[in-house]
């Protein structure tokens, strides 16, 4: 079994709520964002889902959208992110999960992303512009993809999620993009409930989740949360004073795995 | 028949949008179908393109023009005497009449010259509903006059500053809203591009101006035309007045904005010079970089600056019904004068192009040959801009 699916597995079994941490490629630079994810790893962050840049994000929020036209301008793309996985993987030891918009995919040529994703030992892939019935583009190839589930998902979609039988599904916490506040903590419970009978894949819980109490609330509903608005701001915040980031970063993922412990 | 029951016009199409608007997408998708064999909603969608848009728009035949160039009888498809100066409305009354009878409150749009915006602001006017328009900050400024009249007609106009700051970003923040706010409003998307449903329903809508043309051209010459020019931004205009003849023996030319050259973001002769890719919710053709970000584009006119196109187009392209080609800015400003000195009608900029192509075609044809133009939409919007530029 990979190491993604044993990490979720895991967590799911002991009910500690795991973190996962969305961190684009390259912000602030190259060593900087090394230095971010080393952080991360000492935090106790349990998977990586690492953004390659795209021009167009459309699921993302203002801040997540500005981190990917900045890296764009810098003239970053796939290619480049995927070299800088590499180097991710040989850093650190957590889990990796790539996120990618599919036209840089699309361009690439998907046996070619493929190889690209082995040679980083990346595990899977997340592709928000992809619904369900598009992501045989990527399964036909051998890919590891995460299915994404929105609380407008009825019962039959998340079905098919679960045929995929993914490593975890990505639910999605708002009706909206990423950086949005969160939908009222019982229509996310219920949501969570409704997806969990009809699925055994761990979930993860993502899209807006700013503060270790909502671990605690979700905890035993999901079995994982996904931050990344949050870091991309503390990022920002933290740029000028950039010896103080990765302490910062480590900080902050220790607060939430403390909140996810199971007691 | 096409699309397919997936949305695909061979490869092109499909829906490429985040899991949570497919539900939304679905529901349009059905009520769209079930509304278009429904005699109320058809009655009612009838009597507004009639009564308030002004339909039938006149096929007009353009004397002066012809004598001028010396060749094929040129007439034109006057969708600039429409309510509102274009054909957008077309598509923006029968959308939001279905957003109505889907029970939504509000429309959401996205607009490049305005038109679009200008048309979803006047259907949601007159039919009481909210509406907010997202325009990129350098369009706004070319075209301030329509966002005056977007304003003066009660909507709310966000300009985007990100990114190119035209159509391309102005989109963008539109379906993030629409992905917020999709319980309660309508994405009014105003060209053949777009997730499936939109590319059908946006060239069903628009199929109004090829059906006249058909009816008049046989009445006033008793044949078929022989050739059919419109522009092609997204492709929506192109597509209202090809699509009833897809299965006729008329030649369909698709004119594309060349900008100032062919060199990567110097135009947005996507179907020409664009890779296969995904923009907005469709696989087609796209222009993008080799890495496969989008690519800045420029044309003179705001509503054909967009890097996509209609995937219909891109299939139409690939199996060569239709012809696409492009003409450079400096042609389309030239036909812009033109047909205003000959005509007395000034061209929305958008549509001087393909009046641009006519001219270099037409000499060389027969006098026994006929040939129609879209004009898509009237220059008022453009004449402050045109008067800035040197050339004038
Ligand atoms: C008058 C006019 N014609 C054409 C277009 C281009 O759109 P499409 O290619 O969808 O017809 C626009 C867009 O704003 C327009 O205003």
């Amino acid at each position: 079994m990979s190491q993604l699916r044993e990490r979720l597995n895991g967590l799911k079994k002991s009910g500690e709520m795991g973190v996962i941490a969305f961190i684009m490629s390259f912000l602030p630079d190259k060593k900087l964002c090394l230095e971010c994810i080393k952080a991360l790893e000492q935090g106790g962050c349990d998977v990586l889902e690492l953004g390659m840049p795209f021009s167009d994000p459309l699921a993302d929020g203002e801040m997540i959208e500005k981190f990917h036209h900045r890296c764009v301008e810098k003239g970053l793309s796939l290619k480049e992110g995927m070299e800088f996985a590499f180097e991710v993987r040989k850093t650190v030891s957590m889990p990796l999960v790539i996120f990618t918009y599919f036209n840089p995919v699309y361009n690439m040529g998907i046996p070619e992303f493929r190889q690209a994703l082995e040679h980083t030992g990346a595990e899977a892939v997340i592709v928000p512009d992809l619904p369900l019935e598009e992501l045989t583009r990527l399964t036909e190839y051998g890919l590891d993809v995460i299915p994404m589930i929105a609380p407008s998902s009825p019962q039959e979609r998340i079905k098919e999620a679960d045929k995929l039988n993914p490593a975890f599904i990505y639910c999605v916490s708002v009706r909206g993009t990423t950086g949005m506040q969160v939908l009222p903590e019982e229509e996310i419970k219920d949501y969570l409930l409704q997806v969990k009978s009809s699925t055994s894949s761990p979930l993860a819980l993502g899209f807006g989740i700013s503060s270790p109490e909502q671990v605690r609330v979700f905890k035993g509903y999901a079995d994982a949360v996904v931050i990344g608005s949050l870091l991309a701001s503390i990022i920002e915040e933290y740029e000028a004073k950039p010896e103080l980031l990765p302490g910062e970063i480590e900080r902050t993922i220790r607060n939430f795995k403390k909140a996810g412990l199971s007691f | 028949m096409y699309p397919d029951r997936k949305g695909y016009f061979g490869r092109y199409g499909g829906r490429f949008v985040p899991e949570t608007l497919i539900p939304a997408l679905e529901q349009m998708e059905k009520s769209y179908l079930e509304l278009k064999e429904d005699e109320k909603f058809n009655v009612e969608l009838n009597d507004i393109l009639k009564n308030y848009v002004g339909r039938p728009s006149p096929l007009y035949f353009a004397e002066r023009l012809t004598s001028f160039l010396g060749g094929a009888k040129i007439f034109l498809k006057r969708e600039d005497l429409n309510h509102t100066g274009s054909h957008k409305i077309n598509n923006t009354m029968g959308q939001a009449l279905l957003a109505k009878y889907m029970g939504k409150e509000r429309l959401i749009a996205e607009t490049g010259a305005g038109q679009h915006g200008v048309a979803t602001a006047t259907a949601a006017a007159v039919l009481g509903l909210k509406c907010t328009v997202y325009m990129g900050a350098k369009d706004a400024e070319r075209q301030r006059l329509n966002v005056f009249r977007m304003k003066m007609l009660g909507a709310e106009v966000v300009e985007v500053k990100k990114g190119s700051q035209t159509l391309k970003d102005a989109s963008n923040e539109a379906f993030r809203d629409f992905i917020r706010s999709f319980e309660c409003s309508h994405m009014v998307i105003g060209s053949v591009v777009g997730p499936h449903p939109y590319p059908m329903m946006v060239r069903d809508f628009q199929s109004v101006i090829g059906k006249e043309v058909k009816t008049q051209f046989k009445e006033l010459t008793g044949k078929m035309p022989d050739y059919i020019l419109a522009c092609v931004g997204g492709g929506s205009n192109a597509m209202g007045i090809f699509y009833p003849f897809l299965d006729d023996a008329v030649k369909l030319i698709g004119v594309e904005a060349g900008g100032i050259s062919l060199e990567p973001g110097k135009h947005c002769a996507t179907l020409s010079s664009g890779k296969e890719g995904v923009l907005h919710g469709a696989l087609s053709r796209v222009l993008q970089d080799e890495k496969g970000q989008i690519s800045p584009t420029h044309s003179v006119s705001a509503g054909l600056d967009y890097p996509g196109v209609g995937p219909e187009h891109a299939f139409l392209k690939e199996t060569g019904r239709v012809n696409y080609v492009n003409v450079s800015d400096k042609e389309a400003l030239y036909a812009f004068h033109l047909l205003s000195r000959l005509e007395g009608i000034i061209p929305a900029l958008e549509s001087a192009h393909a009046v641009a192509y006519t001219l270099k075609i037409a000499p060389g044809l027969s006098e026994e040959e006929c040939l129609v133009i879209n004009l898509s939409g009237r220059g008022d919007k453009d004449v402050e801009q045109v008067a800035g530029l040197k050339e004038v």
